[in-house]
């Protein structure tokens, strides 16, 4: 009979545990701004950092030479530049830029910085400054870059954070503790990321929650005042139901494609692929499944991109002529094809949607779902038929070359589906885009999908946020 | 004599599992430079990196190179963010043994005297609501129910946050997540176990004397059901220890089972292989504790 007492006493002293630990209300009065990402940075070293969030606090924290416009020309950020020959490429400093703790950046940081990049054997931005024969200074102002070799898209490439001389010399760890000369600086980093906006003070943190449904839940309750992307559907159109909630939309340019393998033998008859594209409704996957905003690809850079191609035609939904060219190939039906995806959720679900768009063409689709690493290195190694990826934050049309040329199969580039065309080849040489575009377009190394919309969803504490097109947090340093 | 028989056989299995992870993350698919450089990385470039880390050495001189540093506390580094790997076990390990100590608190509060009232009252409704409930709690999923509860007690009630680890109250829930199956698992045993023993003769004999029931459960039958209801919290102790991924991710909290997970992801080698040896040595050591405390609560342990 003594359990009888026992059982209600700990319940109700579990009880009075769970109300007497009650947090804080609801609204947050605390002027910081909290933001929940899916993935926190892993390092914010700009010759580190290849990773999105990284990337995206890292724009924020430091100055780099160049910058990209609307249709992303390459522009003067920190530095004008001239071509003074093919090799050799002088920049000179526009304004003064202060670093964070006090020191002028001058044209001996953007020296010590890519010298430095260049001596780190374990930096994966290194490669792309191979080229780099030596770097000098002309004045406190002005710096010329020597190549080793002609490259049209150098400027381009100087995209990396400028660090101070001074700190570089004493080794300072600058992936955890950054010092640049962006609009926002670092605070601190025990768990999440605190930064501060130079101009007013203005304190941001950045917190990792990684499940979806938790972060929603959280701008919901007031633990967090903004969320941007990173949601499935559903919960952005709950998110929209919400008084409280206010969701912005915009175009993306994140690219999600089909990727096929040139080298399997099925797939290597173009018959065959094009009765994929056709098989595909992607028009009513977007209106179904995808967020406001997300509209229909047809080549890596969007149309608004100064090398995007806005004529390619689409390839509609028609999965009797798709059965008809499996017909026309010779294949027997239906066409077994292994399509390899991730754990995501919402990759899951767009490969379940595939599968039954693709049975009334006669194909049947078996989807194997790996966690992301076993996945990706399949990919890259080839070991795959179809798989699903995104192109994330793509600027300039090299990507072109690294992906489809022949020269650029992995792990020396890109070019994952092992495709192999001496037009394409000849047509990327010449970096005649709209060929390319179009070549590419009609050969189907991959499936063109979607460029996903972009949202923020946030609380009323925040104003003037807009998400922008490739996902970038750069709206942190100017919402209210 | 006992315990340090036990204690030297801690040593073959602390290197078995040193040189079974050090294979096994040697035979995974990838290759740690390529996951350092990038695919734009020249074979030159790569093949340089791999001498000047010794992967190109045979494994047998790797694995060597690898106790030499491990002897001298040197884990090596994170790879994506270059932190030393004992860093990042001193800031994620604690935060693991801090939500396992609590969980499995909670599961023994609410599991146990379930258990005992359920045994009191085998056949009866009580009995019947009980293992109902406990079955239920058993079946229910962390990704479910941690969800469930966040609804219940962030969203709509407003006692608890949501996630995070800045409340000192932000412990309740993913503890509770855990707790709540453990405390299925543990009400089960309890009532079976009590259930065995409640019909012994020595039980009847305590009751004969005039003992108050309260002795007679309390000092004599729940000490003889001690012992499988030990065994279960031992390994839920374990299990617990190892990282519980699922509630660690969903509550954002930064244990060294997240700090696993995400390190298998990120194909960060090292980190993998430091995270899969201190949670079995902590198996180990629980596994160890366990045989001990055996041996406290029966005399008859330390003559087996």
């Amino acid at each position: 009979m003594v359990a009888m007492r026992l059982s209600p006493f700990f319940l109700i002293a579990g009880l009075s545990l769970i109300l007497g630990c009650s947090p804080s209300p609801k609204q947050s009065s605390t002027p910081v701004i909290r933001m929940a990402i899916a993935q926190a940075p892993l390092n914010l070293d700009p010759r580190y950092a290849t990773d999105a969030a990284s990337e995206r606090v890292n724009r924020l924290l430091y100055q780099r030479l160049v910058e990209f416009d609307a249709s992303y020309q390459v522009i003067p950020s920190l530095a004008d530049w001239q071509m003074v020959s093919p090799q050799h490429y002088q920049f000179t400093l526009k304004q003064q830029a202060i670093f964070h703790d006090g020191q002028t950046l001058t044209a001996h940081d953007v020296k010590a910085t890519y010298e430095s990049l260049l001596a780190l054997r374990d930096a994966p931005h290194r490669a792309e400054f191979a080229h780099i024969a030596r770097i000098e200074v002309q004045n406190n102002q002005t710096v010329s870059f020597f190549l080793s070799k002609e490259d049209k898209h150098f400027v381009e490439k100087l995209i990396i954070g400028i660090l101070p001389k001074s700190r570089l010399a004493q080794g300072h760890d600058f992936s955890h503790a950054p010092i640049g000369s962006g609009p926002v600086k670092f605070v601190r980093w025990p768990s999440a990321l605190t930064l501060a906006r130079v101009r007013d003070g203005q304190q941001i943190t950045l917190t990792e929650v990684k499940d979806p449904t938790v972060r929603v839940l959280k701008l919901v309750r007031g633990e967090v005042d903004l969320l941007q992307g990173d949601l499935p559907p559903e919960l952005v159109k709950y998110l929209q139901t919400n008084p409280d909630i206010t969701v912005k939309t915009n175009q993306g340019t994140n690219f999600s494609y089909l990727g096929l393998n040139m080298q399997d033998p099925v797939l290597s008859n173009l018959n065959v692929r094009k009765a994929i594209a056709h098989a595909i409704d992607r028009q009513a996957i977007i209106q179904q499944v995808m967020v406001d905003n997300t509209r229909l690809a047809g080549a890596i850079l969007p149309p608004e991109h100064y090398a995007g191609n806005a004529g390619l035609p689409a390839y509609a939904y028609r999965p009797q002529l798709a059965k008809q060219l499996l017909e026309q190939a010779g294949i027997q039906l239906p066409l077994k094809l292994v399509y390899k995806t991730s754990t995501d959720a919402q990759r899951v679900r767009f490969a379940t949607i595939l599968q039954a768009q693709m049975a009334p063409a006669g194909i049947d689709l078996d989807i194997r779902s790996l966690d992301w690493g076993t996945f990706f290195e399949d990919v890259k190694q080839g070991h795959f038929q179809l798989y699903g990826l995104t192109w994330v934050g793509i600027k300039t049309p090299e990507i072109y070359l690294k992906a489809f040329g022949s020269q650029y199969i992995p792990p020396q580039g890109f070019n994952r589906g092992r495709f192999h065309d001496a037009t394409v080849d000849a047509l990327l040489a010449n970096e005649n885009w709209p060929a390319v575009t179009q070549r590419i377009h009609q050969q189907l190394p991959y499936i063109p999908l979607w460029y996903e919309g972009q949202f923020a969803a946030y609380r009323q504490t925040v104003k003037y946020y807009s998400p922008k097109s490739d996902g970038n947090w750069d709206g942190l340093a100017t919402l209210e | 004599m006992h315990l340090f028989k036990r204690l030297f056989s801690v040593i073959p299995v602390v290197f078995g599992v040193l040189l079974l992870t050090f294979l096994l993350i040697h035979l995974v698919p990838g290759d740690p430079v390529e996951v350092m450089l990038g695919e734009s990385a020249s074979t030159s470039d790569s093949e340089a990196l791999r001498e000047e880390l010794g992967l190109n050495q045979p494994l047998v001189v790797q694995f060597g190179h690898y106790l030499n540093k491990l002897a001298h506390g040197d884990l090596g580094q994170s790879i994506h963010t270059k932190t030393p790997i004992i860093e990042l076990i001193k800031a994620r390990y604690p935060a693991t043994v801090q939500l396992a100590v609590v969980a499995l608190c909670l599961g023994v509060l609410i599991g146990v005297p379930m258990g005992i009232y359920a045994a009191l009252h085998a056949g009866h409704w009580q009995d019947f609501v009980i293992t109902l409930i406990s079955v239920r709690l058993s079946a229910m999923p962390a990704f479910w129910l941690g969800p469930l509860l966040m609804l219940l007690f962030a969203v709509w009630l407003g006692w608890l946050p949501v996630s995070g680890m800045d409340h000192h109250a932000s412990i309740i829930l993913p503890a509770l997540t855990l707790g709540l199956g453990l405390s299925a698992i543990l009400t089960r045993m309890t009532r079976t176990s009590l259930l065995e023993v409640l019909n012994d003769d020595y039980i009847r004999t305590a009751r004969a004397k005039g003992l108050s029931e309260r002795t007679v459960i309390l000092r004599h039958a729940l000490r003889a059901a001690l012992l499988p209801i030990i065994t279960i919290v031992g390994l839920q102790m374990g299990s617990l220890l190892a990282g519980t991924v699922i509630t660690e991710t969903i509550f954002s909290w930064d244990g060294i089972g997240r700090l696993l997970v995400e390190s298998i992801e990120k194909r960060d080698y090292p980190v993998t292989q430091a995270c899969v040896l201190i949670v079995a040595l902590s198996y180990v050591l629980i596994n160890l504790v366990t045989d001990i405390v055996y041996q406290v609560a029966d005399p008859r342990m330390r003559h087996a």
